[in-house]
């Protein structure tokens, strides 16, 4: 059967409506009837001519019940208004509208008046005002994962409020979220629909197709903006000099998305503080990296930033920054077990964030807190918890070294060299001279960084949750101290070490879930004013704007840098997805059989149109004096 | 309580402003003008038709005893051998009596019509002084209400104003009856100004011709609202009679103050009509009009104090 059913007011509000401004009503038009005394001075003139009146009081009597009757009728057309009754269709047909706001960070481009996500907001809005009576609609912001704003329901001040709450953020949009938040909440009715009002820049589009077509959903997109240029950042790393912690060295990739080379003006920001400043031209839909070596005065941020030469911004700004966190440049604590051995001495005073202190084999370990060990010739007779550099690792008898020591080796050479490995980097050692080596046998985890035919030289491995780097043979019996690499290698396998330190991360992406290492002893964290949860040191985070997050400990703050991952947010042109449209009730269908309001007036219009339509005939017969 | 929700002495009051300086100044001119318009014509100094001891031969008839030997035609004795005496019509001053209504009916309008009416009464009254008539003021409603004696000399007009001021307002018009009782109560014939709307329920008719049957010359000054004959009413009200308090439950509708006009308009013609029949000088004095120009025009048409 079809019907009316109301959307606007309820039908108890709409009754209790009815029923007080009909009393006001009839309580006015009782007052009306007082009549006004007005003095005259002869009466008796009024009285010939009422004496011709009289016959036509019933027709006024007629009228004013007329009036009466206008007035009822009137606040009867309003309180059906405000109702706003439509038809319900058949029974059991009302429509389940999931309206998935695309909220990715493509969203917050200003190719269309207003941008990407107020034209979004309109559209969704003007869905909201052709749902019939009957349908329900719920309001998702669409990201990586499906936020709903609102509940499943007809209400057009919820609906209205929940889309007005829809933000676009800066992480990317997963349809696959969209269509399985679809299929659960359109479980059990056959009438669903997902409207996806995007600019088509979502991910996982065939898996979403997949799951609508399993769930039976017609889908289908409103398609937002209009396409424009957009240049973005896309990468951004920066790694301190092994040798000089105070410079850096950054890496920057820009990304032409659009359909015209660009020429743009890079600014890179230290804690802050410009410090640099480079133009580059990108080809359209290419990507252009640039270094920069030895940058100075930046110690903990970095930013980099990109405008286009002529000042002017492009469409989406939020890809035309990235942040990056410098790594921190932590003094290493270095114990050297060795008897006087002024080449190792020598070697480590050139690192001067390296704090070295002599230990004698006889006194290890050490009472004070170290962060690596290097033992020159000294194998201790229990295992490490530290960090370790072996020389000549040949243990005493009944302890158990590093690796196992076979025998020796006359003459090595370096014959095998993993000369990628970041242990040789900087350190040409091809021709170093070497009397003899420890002949030992790696584990199958081990890595052999160089070594002779006969047996690995140099070994990098992890015993327990120990690293350590072995050079198999006794330095003195080598030229390798007379050379310029044997400080490289040995600052290398220190800051091995140390840039393995889980606790850095020099940017994270937003819309991905990280664990971050807090500072040692940390037992609470904050970020951005959200209270973490704690475990062992460690909290996941998950960001969803770019930029840099200030994260407080217990112990003090640790900055974290969060970037889009703009290669998929840059392209800015609309893309109209093929959503499978014709499964279940076709959204024509759907759309139709709503009154939209370019189809023709709704109910209420109608109602509101007829009482505007009765007060100017109450009016126009008032002044003609029919009514009164 | 003064009727009609004021004090006496505030209507006094108000009344004095009635007849202020600049109102004395227009009306001294008023007199001058009124001079040249009917001298010539109309002088106070009328003839009577009363045979006496003037000057003027009129007439001769038999002598009988008891007539002045003075007044013998010794002459036509001599011609015609018959005794006749003399007579020579009286010269007697015209006596003018102001009549004006103060029923409650006379308070509408604005302005009101009794301050009109009462403007009207004074500058007559003046008029008349100044041609050395004997002027006499009453005020009536369903009877005489208060009475100034006959005056004369502009000198006197001061009272005339005093006389006005203190006119107590009254509720309901009887003109019939108020005209019986003026009639009875003056036996000296004279013009009678009748200022008046003549609202009255048992007709204005019966009262104008106590007037002519008792051998008054009765002139009609009839003062006009002109919102009496268009009312701005609309809608239900309840019409109250000024005079009688009668009320009247009327929903007032296009039609409705169409056919009221036009029932103004034959209750105007019908006084015009009845005037007109009985040789009745009759003079609309609308309320709109100022009260000099509207005594000018009486004047010139001669019709009131001629």
């Amino acid at each position: 059967m079809s019907g009316l059913a109301l959307a606007g007011i309820s039908e108890t509000a709409a009754l209790t409506t009815l029923l007080g401004f009909g009393l006001a009503v009839l309580a006015l038009y009782f007052l009306k009837l007082r009549r006004r005394p007005v003095e005259v001075p002869f009466v008796h003139l009024f009285l010939e001519v009422l004496a011709t009146e009289r016959s036509s009081r019933l027709f006024a009597n007629l009228r004013r019940v007329l009036s009466l009757l206008l007035a009822l009728l009137f606040v009867a057309l309003v309180t059906g208004a405000l109702a706003d009754p439509r038809p319900t269709g058949s029974e059991g047909s009302g429509r389940i509208l999931v309206l998935a706001l695309d909220a990715s960070a493509s969203m917050q481009a200003t190719d269309v008046p207003g941008g990407r996500m107020e034209a979004a907001r309109a559209e969704a809005r003007q869905l909201v005002r052709s749902l019939g009576a009957t349908d329900r609609a719920i309001v998702v912001e669409l990201t990586d994962r499906a936020r709903p704003l609102s509940s499943l329901t007809s209400s057009r001040a919820d609906l209205d409020a929940a889309i007005d709450a829809a933000t676009a953020r800066d992480v990317g949009a997963d349809l696959a979220e969209a269509a399985r938040f679809a299929r659960d909440v359109a479980s059990g009715s056959q009438h669903a629909e997902l409207v996806l009002i995007s600019d088509g820049g979502v991910a996982r589009v065939e898996e979403a197709r997949s799951i609508l077509d399993d769930a039976n959903i017609a889908a289908r997109q409103i398609s937002i903006g209009v396409g424009a240029g957009n240049v973005a950042i896309t990468a951004l790393a920066v790694r301190r000099y092994p040798l000089d912690a105070s410079r850096n060295e950054v890496l920057l990739e820009v990304l032409d998305a659009g359909e015209a080379d660009e020429d743009v003006e890079v600014e890179l920001l230290g804690d802050g503080e410009t410090v640099d400043v480079q133009h580059l031209r990108v080809p359209a839909g290419g990507r252009v990296r640039r270094f920069f070596a030895g940058l100075t005065g930046v110690d903990e941020a970095l930013e980099a930033r990109l405008r286009r030469a002529d000042g002017s911004h492009d469409a989406l700004a939020v890809d035309d920054r990235f942040y990056a966190r410098v790594p921190e440049r932590r003094r290493a604590r270095v114990a050297l077990v060795s008897e006087d051995d002024v080449y190792l001495q020598a070697a480590l005073l050139l690192d001067e964030y390296l704090d070295v202190f002599e230990v004698a084999p006889a006194d290890f370990p050490p009472s004070r807190e170290y962060d690596v060990a290097i033992l020159d010739r000294f194998v201790p007779s229990t295992p490490l918890d530290h960090d370790a550099i072996y020389l000549s690792p040949a243990p005493a008898e009944g302890v158990t070294g590093p690796l196992e020591v076979a025998g020796t080796i006359e003459r090595p050479f370096f014959d095998v060299l993993r000369r990628d490995h970041p242990l040789l980097r900087h350190a040409a050692i091809a021709d170093v001279n070497i009397a003899r080596a420890l002949l030992v046998r790696a584990q199958p985890d081990d890595v052999v960084v160089a070594g002779d035919r006969r047996g690995p030289l140099i070994v990098a491995g992890t015993r327990g949750s120990s690293r350590f780097v072995a050079l198999t043979f006794d330095v003195r019996e080598s030229d390798l101290p007379l050379r310029a690499a044997f400080p490289v290698l040995l600052l290398n396998a220190i800051d091995s070490f140390a840039e393995t330190d889980a606790a850095y991360r020099g940017s994270v992406l937003t819309g991905t879930s990280v664990t971050l290492a807090l500072p040692a002893g940390a037992t609470t964290a904050t970020l951005d004013g959200v209270r973490l949860a704690v475990r062992d040191g460690r909290a996941s985070v998950r960001f969803e704007r770019a930029g840099f997050h200030t994260l407080e400990t217990d112990v003090g703050d640790q900055i974290v840098a969060a970037n889009l991952e703009a290669d998929g947010e840059a392209d800015l042109s609309p893309v109209s997805l093929d959503l499978g449209v014709e499964l279940g009730t076709p959204a024509d269908e759907i759309v139709a059989s709503a009154p939209a309001a370019s189809a023709g007036l709704a109910p209420w219009q109608w109602l509101a149109l007829l009482a505007l339509t009765l007060l100017l005939v109450e009016w126009f017969t008032f002044h003609r004096r029919w009514t009164v | 309580m003064w009727p009609f929700g004021k004090r006496r002495e505030e209507q006094i009051a108000e009344d004095r402003d009635l007849f202020d300086e600049e109102f004395q100044r227009r009306l001294e001119s008023l007199a001058i003008v009124a001079r040249r318009t009917v001298d010539g014509k109309t002088r106070a100094e009328r003839r009577s038709k009363k045979t006496g001891s003037g000057i003027e031969f009129a007439d001769h008839r038999e002598y009988a005893p008891g007539d002045d030997f003075r007044f013998v035609d010794w002459k036509l004795y001599g011609r015609a051998g018959r005794l006749l005496v003399r007579l020579f019509e009286e010269e007697e001053d015209l006596s003018v009596y102001v009549l004006l209504d103060v029923s409650a009916s006379m308070t509408l309008g604005t302005p009101r019509k009794i301050d009109h009416a009462k403007r009207l009464a004074a500058a007559l009254a003046y008029v008349s002084l100044a041609g050395l008539d004997r002027v006499s003021l009453s005020t009536f409603s369903d009877r005489i209400t208060s009475r100034l004696p006959p005056l004369r000399g502009k000198a006197r007009v001061f009272r005339v104003f005093d006389f006005l001021r203190r006119a107590e307002l009254e509720r309901a018009t009887d003109l019939a009856a108020a005209m019986r009782q003026f009639v009875a109560s003056n036996k000296r014939r004279g013009v009678v100004l009748l200022i008046s709307d003549l609202y009255d329920p048992k007709g204005f008719e019966s009262g104008i011709d106590v007037l002519r049957y008792a051998r008054f010359e009765p002139r009609v000054l009839h003062l006009v609202d002109p919102r009496d004959a268009a009312p701005a009413l609309h809608g239900d009200v309840v019409l109250v009679d000024r005079e009688t308090g009668e009320r009247r439950d009327v929903t007032i509708t296009e039609s409705v103050l169409a056919r009221y006009r036009a029932a103004h308009a034959r209750y105007r013609e019908r006084i015009q009509s009845f005037c007109g029949e009985k040789n009745v000088p009759l003079v609309e004095v609308p309320t709109d009009q100022a009260w000099d120009q509207a005594v000018l025009a009486l004047l010139r048409r001669g019709g009131v104090v001629g």
